[in-house]
């Protein structure tokens, strides 16, 4: 039983409150990512877990018990930091042995566990060496060997790979992910700003929001499987804040409504279908259409329907593909990635095609109409 | 411009270093020469002059004397001092370091304000309590003022070097199975032994040549120690100087040997606590 389950918690630091409502299920097994901008309350959320920070209101569940007031040690989590936290006076072995030797683990335990932790990571022959004389990736390495030889019920990893070079970042990421298929039962939450990382990784991500909407909406923005989250964002922030570039965010307003979906205007009178549920907002109201840089694909010369129609003003070619920016205003911007080298692009507006189940509204609230289709059935032709 | 003053530091600091080693060393060898020259030739010979012979006889006068018996005392109450110095700084410096409790900050303002008062001061209150204690003239009588009068600036130094630990090891290590103390122990005590050596080599410097409370918390000579034993032999052998020098070699000699092995982790210490405080 590794299951993971938060109810209702809370946390602030004297009157700031840092994390709001959050409820949270985490199964066994899972491998979870707390996504979020800087400052939103990742480490803090991780640290509850883990006992290192008390939680201000409540119930934090691991397999089931209540662990609201366990000892850290106590809780079957191991840590993983960022900058590593090996004890600078020990050897790596020591450094491995520290935890099981204070749980009164007999000798020849530790001896055979850190062994075999040590050979999976391959820090054998590092063993006798004091973290100092390690490179940054044999301590990464030996930070997951300290949390292996414990047997933990959940790993828990604070952003462990923001200190290696961008090489080494995607090796380690890899290595993180065959410690998840070596430990099947145990689950794992991971906490990164970093977008790619979470996407590759997760099982579950969970996406974090900071600033004053906390207070009002709660932490979580959203929680669910990575593609979930990426193509049914459950509102702008989600939205806006996987993918990269960002999401084009377009004001429209509401043209009908029906079972099908709802047809829109934007401001320069083109017209777009959504199949989303629009049938409680009347004709006329104001709303925020979104397209993926990605999803907005050169139109062949005639296509009327479904086109979005933009002037070209600048051009940034990176080989695998081309940035066309489509917006003079900084504030908003609008991008299209596409396949193409792009080397010259006709003086008036280009016309942009947009399929209809790649685009998202977003009501005055910045929550997502609900859609018609079924994420999962979706066809991605 | 860099160029130049770099010139002149390189010819510079060699030239100040051997300035200094002179000024240092030749009283050092002023004293260790006359203290192995007989009282005849203090009379007869130029006082800068070298002994006639290298002999050891007035140190062997000095040890078959009672020198032996301040050098067990000096070591006695320094030892101790030192090993209660080092436990009780390091153990308030972690708590000030670290542990959150109510007036953490003010009471290590005052544990610094310590620092500036003067010793005197608190003689004849330290010399009434001593004696109300009936700890007057004995060895113990010394060990309490040492302590309390090195703390200050123990702690101070302690503290600056643990507030440098990083607090993810602490974390670690809670995670780890420890506690409060065992955090202490297994983490903050090893890895201050740089500050603690400075702590331990510079108390135990300092004490070494502590006068004014040996002279006045002790009276006889089977509870005085080693400052006091030129004090003392002054008396016994009138104004005979090679001898008293002899003393005076005999007691430095320790120091020597401690400075000789203990320096570079006397100065790593306090470039340690200084670069980084
Ligand atoms: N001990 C503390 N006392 C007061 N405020 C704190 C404390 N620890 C964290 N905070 C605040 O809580 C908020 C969340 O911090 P946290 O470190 O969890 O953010 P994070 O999401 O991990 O950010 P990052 O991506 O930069 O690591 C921040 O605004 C921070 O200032
Ligand atoms: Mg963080």
């Amino acid at each position: 039983m590794t299951s993971i389950t938060l109810n209702n918690v809370e946390k602030s630091f004297g009157k700031v409150t840092v994390l709001h409502d959050i409820d949270l299920m985490i199964e066994d097994g899972e491998f979870c990512v707390f996504l979020g901008p800087s400052g939103c309350g990742k480490s803090t959320l991780l640290r509850m877990i883990a006992g290192i920070e008390t939680v201000t209101s409540g119930d934090l569940r691991i397999g089931g018990e209540r662990m609201n007031d366990v000892l850290p040690s106590e809780r079957r989590v191991a840590m993983v930091f960022q900058n590593y936290a090996l004890y600078p006076h020990m050897s790596v072995y020591e450094n491995m042995a520290f935890g099981l030797k204070q749980a009164k683990t007999p000798k020849d335990e530790i001896a055979k566990r850190v062994q075999i932790a040590a050979k999976t990571l391959q820090i054998e022959p590092l063993l006798e060496r004091r973290p100092k004389e390690l490179s940054g990736g044999q301590r990464q390495r030996v930070a997951i060997g300290r949390a292996i030889v414990r047997q933990p019920a959940v790993f828990l990893f604070d952003e462990p790979l923001s200190n290696l070079d961008a090489a080494l970042r995607v090796h380690m990421r890899t290595e993180i992910a065959n410690l998840h298929r070596d430990f099947p039962h145990a689950s794992m939450i991971y906490v990164t700003h970093d977008q790619t990382e979470a996407m590759a990784l997760a099982d579950k991500i969970v996406l974090l929001r900071s600033g004053e909407d906390v207070l009002t909406k709660g932490s979580i923005a959203q929680s669910g499987s990575p593609l979930e989250l990426y193509h049914r964002p459950k509102n702008r922030f989600v939205a806006g804040f996987l993918g990269s570039p960002s999401m084009n965010f377009l004001p429209v307003t509401l043209v009908n409504a029906n079972t099908e979906g709802a047809t829109v205007r934007l401001a320069s009178g083109e017209i777009i279908d959504v199949p989303v549920d629009a049938r409680t907002l009347s004709a006329g109201a104001p709303l925020t259409l979104g397209v993926r840089p990605e999803h907005m694909v050169p139109a062949p010369p005639g296509t009327d329907t479904q086109v979005i129609r933009k002037v070209v003003h600048s051009i940034e070619n990176f080989g695998e593909h081309s940035y066309l920016y489509l917006s003079d205003t900084p504030d908003e911007p609008c991008i299209a990635k596409v396949a193409d080298d792009v080397l010259e692009t006709a003086e008036g507006p280009v016309a942009f095609r947009v399929r209809p189940s790649a685009c998202h509204l977003f009501d005055a609230n910045g929550d997502a109409l609900p859609y018609l289709a079924d994420a999962t059935s979706r066809t991605f032709a | 411009m860099a160029h130049r003053s770099f010139k002149l530091s390189r010819l510079s600091i060699p030239v100040l270093g051997l300035f200094w080693l002179a000024v240092t060393t030749l009283p050092f060898l002023f004293v260790v020469f006359t203290s192995m020259k007989t009282l005849q030739e203090t009379y007869t010979n130029p006082v800068w002059a070298l002994p006639e012979s290298f002999s050891l006889d007035n140190y062997i006068r000095v040890i078959e004397g009672s020198y032996l018996t301040y050098l067990r005392n000096s070591a006695f109450v320094i030892t101790i001092s030192v090993i209660l110095i080092v436990i009780v700084s390091s153990m308030a410096a972690y708590a000030l370091a670290r542990l959150k409790f109510r007036f953490n900050t003010a009471l290590f303002g005052l544990i610094v304000a310590g620092m500036i008062v003067p010793l005197h001061v608190t003689l004849v209150p330290v010399y009434l309590m001593t004696r109300a204690m009936g700890l007057y003239d004995t060895l113990f009588a010394l060990i309490g003022p040492y302590v309390a009068t090195s703390l200050p600036v123990s702690i101070f130094i302690l503290t600056e070097f643990m507030r440098q630990v990083p607090r993810e090891l602490e974390e670690a290590a809670l995670l780890d199975g420890c506690g409060p103390f065992k955090i202490f122990a297994k983490i903050f005590f090893p890895l201050s032994t740089p500050g603690i050596s400075t702590v331990a080599i510079y108390n135990g410097i300092m004490l070494w040549n502590e006068f004014v409370f040996a002279y006045v918390l002790t009276s006889s000579p089977e509870t005085r120690t080693l400052p006091l034993a030129v004090w003392e032999f002054q008396g016994q052998y009138a104004a005979d100087i090679p001898t008293i020098l002899a003393v005076v070699t005999l007691s430095t000699l320790p120091l020597i040997i401690v400075y000789a092995i203990g320096q570079e982790r006397i100065v790593n210490g306090m470039m340690a606590g200084s670069l980084k405080g």
